[in-house]
C-alpha cells in the first residue's frame, strides 16, 4: 500500500502505483528521474485524494456522510458540486439510465459467472430505493431520502485520471499518458510528434491484446465491460451493468466498449451509455460518431 | 434519433468540460447565453446616458456565433466649444430657440440622440491550431451612420501556450447633421449657418497584432499592437471656438472649429492577469500616440476578490493623462492668422482623468449571473492655462468633469 515505483524506459519514465482498486501508471517524457518522479508523486496524491474524498468505502468522507443523512440536507463543497451537477446532467441526458443512486442493486446482483439469478421480490424491494428524481438536489444542498443511497463509482476512476492530468499539465508540458485500471488520457502529442499506443484489451484475455492498437496522441479512452464479471443463465449472459430503470442488468450488451473521447470521464459515460443500449450498442456509437472499439 | 442524439453528445461534451474546469453554472444545456446590461452615465448638470445592451451567444464545440443589441440614449448637455467668458453669451440652439450662457459659465449646447447599434460575430475553429473570427456591425443614430466588417485570424504556439492574432477592420462612417455640415473656420455669430455640405464621410482601417501569452498557471499576459488610419470628415459640426480681443480677452466672436482629414492611430496594449489562490489581479497599461499629436498612458487595476459561494466584489481604479492634439486652441486671437486646423474640444487637450469603482457580481436563479458596478470618474485639465489675456484669467477655461457611472450586468443561459 503506498508504494510508488519510477523506472526509466525507451525514451520515458513510468511511476507505477496502485490506487482505487486497480493498477495505476504515469508514462513521461521527463528529462530526469526528479521531474519523473515528482509528477508521478502528484498524480500519486491526486487519485488518492479523490480516493478518499468520493469512496463509498469509508466512513469518513461526504458520500458516507450524505448516505448516512437520514433525510437531512447536506451541504457539500464546489468540487462535490460540480460532480453532483454532472450526475444530474447525466440523468437528464441518458434518460434515467445514468443514475447514482442505483448502487443498492449490488446488493441483490452478485456477477460470479454463476446462475444465481436475484429474487425478483429484492429488486422490486431495492428499485423503490433508487432513483435520483426522488432526491433533493439544490446547489450546494443534497436532501437524500432516508434509505437510498449514493455512488460515484460509475465516473470516479475516469474523473481522477481526467483531475490528475489537469494538474500535471500546470507542471510540466511534457507529454505524458496517465492510466487508472485501463481508463486512460494523454495530454499531447509526444516530441517526435506522434502519440503513446494503446492496446485495448480483449475481454477474453485479460492482459493480452487484441490486437487492436491505438496511437493517442491527445484526449481519453475509457473501457465499460469486464470478462470476469457476468451470470450466465439459460443461454442468456447478463452482464454486470444494471439498468436502473429495470433494476435488471442489459441483456446482450457488448463485453466491453471502448470510447475514444476528448476527457476520460466523458469516454466513461459514454462507454456506460451505449452499453446500456445492449444489442444497440453500436447503433448508439454510430450515431453520436463517437469513435469506440466494441468486443462482442 | 439522429438529431436527438448528437445533442446529447453535445450536451455531454459541455457539461463534462465545465466539471473539469470546475466553472459551475457552465453544464448548462443552454444553446445560448444571453448577456443583458443596463448602464448609466451622468455627468454632474450636463449629460446624462443610459445604455442598453444584450448580446446573444452560441456556443457549440467548434462554433461561436454573436449577437449584440445595443441602444443609447443620451440626453443633456455638452460645451459648444466657446470659452467662458466674463460677460453673458448668447447662442441659437439647433431647435432655433436662444440660449445665454451666464458670465463666468462655460457655453452648453443641449442635445438628445438615441443610437441603436447591432454587431455581430462568428467563430470557428479551423483546426487543431488556428481560429477565424469574421464580425460585422452596423449603428444609426439620427445624425451618424456606421457601417464595419472585421476578421481576424489567431493560431496557437508552444503547446498552446501561445497565441498569436492577426486581424483587420474596415468601417465606413456617414455624417449627417441637421442643416448640413457647417463651412470648417467659418465666423458664425451663433445663428446664421454657412453651409458646407449635407453630408460627410469618414473611412477607417484598423489593423492589429496581438501575441497572449500563458506564463504559468496563474499568470495571463497579453501584448496588443494596433494601427489605425482614418480618411475623411473628422470635425464635429457642433463644436465652435471663441475668438478673444487681442488685449482685453473679451470675446468678440466664434468660428466652426476645423480637424485635419487624416489621422494615425496607433496604441500598444499589455493585460496581465494573475491568479491568487482564489483571487485575480488585472493590470493593463495602454500607450496611445497618434499624428495629432496626442500620447496618452492608461493605467488600469482591478482585483476581483471572491467572497465564497460565487459573490465576488472588484474594486477598480484608473488613471488616463494626455498630451493636448497640435491644434487644440481653448481660444483664437481675433488679430491672429486663422490657423489651418482648429478645436477646443477638450477631449484634444492636455488633461487626465482618473476612475475608482467597484463591481460586486454574485450568481442569480440556478446558473444566472448578476453584477452592479457604481464607478466615479472626474476629468480635469488646465483651468487657467498662462496664455491667458486679460479677462480670460478670470474664467475657467478648462471645467473639470465629474461622472457617476452606474452598470446592472445579468448573464443567463437559454
Amino acid at each position: 500500500m503506498g508504494s510508488l515505483t519510477v523506472e526509466q524506459q525507451a525514451g520515458y519514465w513510468v511511476g507505477r502505483f496502485k490506487a482505487m482498486a486497480s493498477p495505476c501508471e504515469v508514462l513521461m517524457e521527463a528529462s530526469n528521474r526528479s521531474d519523473a518522479v515528482a509528477l508521478a508523486q502528484s498524480a500519486y496524491d491526486e487519485v488518492k485524494r479523490i480516493e478518499q474524498k468520493f469512496s463509498r468505502y469509508r466512513d469518513d468522507n461526504i458520500i458516507y456522510k450524505i448516505n448516512t443523512s437520514q433525510g437531512r440536507a447536506v451541504e457539500v463543497d464546489d468540487e462535490m458540486a460540480n460532480l453532483l451537477d454532472y450526475a444530474d446532467h447525466c440523468y437528464q441526458l441518458s434518460e434515467g439510465r445514468f443514475d447514482i443512486t442505483s448502487g443498492l442493486l449490488r446488493q441483490a446482483w452478485k456477477f460470479d459467472g454463476s446462475a444465481n439469478l436475484p429474487p425478483m421480490e429484492l429488486i422490486e424491494r431495492l428499485k423503490s430505493s433508487i432513483s435520483w428524481k426522488k432526491v433533493d438536489w439544490q446547489r450546494p444542498y443534497i436532501t437524500l431520502p432516508s434509505g437510498m443511497e449514493i455512488d460515484l463509482g460509475g465516473i470516479g476512476k475516469e474523473y481522477a485520471v481526467d483531475t490528475s492530468i489537469n494538474l500535471l499539465k500546470q507542471k510540466t508540458a511534457a507529454s505524458l499518458l496517465i492510466n487508472f485500471g485501463g481508463d486512460l488520457a494523454v495530454t499531447a502529442p509526444r516530441k517526435s510528434g506522434g502519440g503513446w499506443c494503446v492496446a485495448v484489451d480483449s475481454p477474453d484475455r485479460v492482459g493480452s491484446s487484441t490486437g487492436q492498437e491505438i496511437e493517442l496522441k491527445q484526449g481519453a479512452l475509457a473501457t465499460s465491460g469486464d470478462a470476469q464479471r457476468y451470470l450466465l443463465k439459460e443461454g442468456v449472459r447478463y452482464s454486470h451493468i444494471l439498468d436502473p430503470t429495470t433494476g435488471w442488468p442489459v441483456v446482450d450488451a457488448p463485453r466491453s466498449v471502448t470510447v475514444f473521447a476528448a476527457s476520460c470521464t466523458e469516454a466513461g459515460i459514454l462507454a456506460s451509455l451505449s452499453m446500456m443500449h445492449g444489442s444497440g450498442a453500436e447503433a448508439f456509437l454510430n450515431e453520436q460518431q463517437i469513435k469506440s472499439w466494441v468486443v462482442r | 434519433m439522429q438529431l436527438k442524439n448528437r445533442t446529447l453528445r453535445r450536451q455531454l461534451s459541455l457539461a463534462t468540460c465545465a466539471l473539469l474546469t470546475g466553472i459551475p453554472g457552465q453544464a448548462s444545456s443552454a444553446d445560448w447565453v444571453v448577456d443583458a446590461g443596463v448602464m448609466s452615465y451622468s455627468e454632474s448638470d450636463r449629460v446624462s446616458a443610459v445604455k442598453t445592451i444584450a448580446t446573444g451567444q452560441r456556443l457549440t464545440e467548434e462554433t461561436t456565433i454573436s449577437v449584440t443589441v445595443l441602444v443609447d440614449t443620451l440626453t443633456g448637455a455638452s460645451p459648444n466649444g466657446a470659452s467662458a467668458a466674463t460677460t453673458s453669451q448668447t447662442f441659437t440652439t439647433a431647435s432655433g430657440t436662444a440660449y445665454t450662457a451666464t458670465e463666468k459659465e462655460t457655453p452648453l449646447r443641449d442635445f438628445e440622440d438615441t443610437r441603436t447599434a447591432i454587431s455581430s460575430s462568428w467563430e470557428q475553429v479551423l483546426n487543431r491550431l488556428f481560429r477565424l473570427k469574421l464580425g460585422a456591425d452596423i449603428s444609426t443614430e439620427d445624425d451618424y451612420d456606421s457601417l464595419g466588417l472585421n476578421a481576424s485570424l489567431s493560431r496557437d504556439f508552444n503547446n498552446r501556450l501561445t497565441t498569436v492574432t492577426v486581424g483587420a477592420a474596415i468601417t465606413q462612417d456617414t455624417i449627417t447633421p441637421s442643416g448640413g455640415t457647417p463651412v470648417e473656420r467659418s465666423a458664425t455669430d451663433g445663428t446664421t449657418l454657412a453651409i458646407q455640405s449635407k453630408e460627410e464621410e469618414k473611412s477607417t482601417t484598423d489593423l492589429l497584432l496581438g501575441v497572449t501569452q500563458i506564463l504559468s498557471r496563474t499568470t495571463l499576459t497579453q501584448l496588443n499592437y494596433s494601427y489605425s488610419l482614418v480618411d475623411g470628415y473628422m470635425s464635429d459640426p457642433y463644436k465652435i471656438v471663441s475668438e478673444v480681443d487681442a488685449v482685453t480677452g473679451n470675446t468678440t466672436g466664434y468660428r466652426y472649429e476645423k480637424r485635419p482629414d487624416s489621422r494615425i492611430r496607433q496604441s500598444v496594449n499589455w493585460t496581465t492577469a494573475h491568479h491568487l489562490t482564489e483571487d485575480v489581479v488585472h493590470f493593463t497599461y495602454r500607450y496611445f500616440w497618434d499624428d495629432w499629436g496626442i500620447d496618452s498612458h492608461t493605467f488600469d487595476l482591478k482585483y476581483r476578490y471572491e467572497i465564497g459561494a460565487g459573490h465576488y466584489l472588484q474594486p477598480q481604479v484608473r488613471y488616463y493623462m494626455q498630451s493636448a492634439a497640435d491644434f487644440y486652441r481653448h481660444s483664437l486671437v481675433d488679430s491672429e492668422v486663422l490657423p489651418n486646423y482648429l478645436s477646443s474640444d477638450q477631449r484634444l487637450g492636455e488633461m487626465s482623468s482618473y476612475t475608482i469603482g467597484l463591481k460586486y457580481g454574485f450568481p442569480v436563479f440556478t446558473d444566472g449571473r448578476l453584477s452592479l458596478r457604481i464607478a466615479y470618474m472626474q476629468q480635469s485639465g488646465d483651468s487657467s492655462p498662462s496664455d491667458a489675456i486679460g479677462s480670460q484669467k478670470q474664467v475657467d477655461l478648462f471645467p473639470t468633469l465629474e461622472a457617476m457611472i452606474v452598470n446592472v450586468n445579468f448573464n443567463i443561459p437559454f
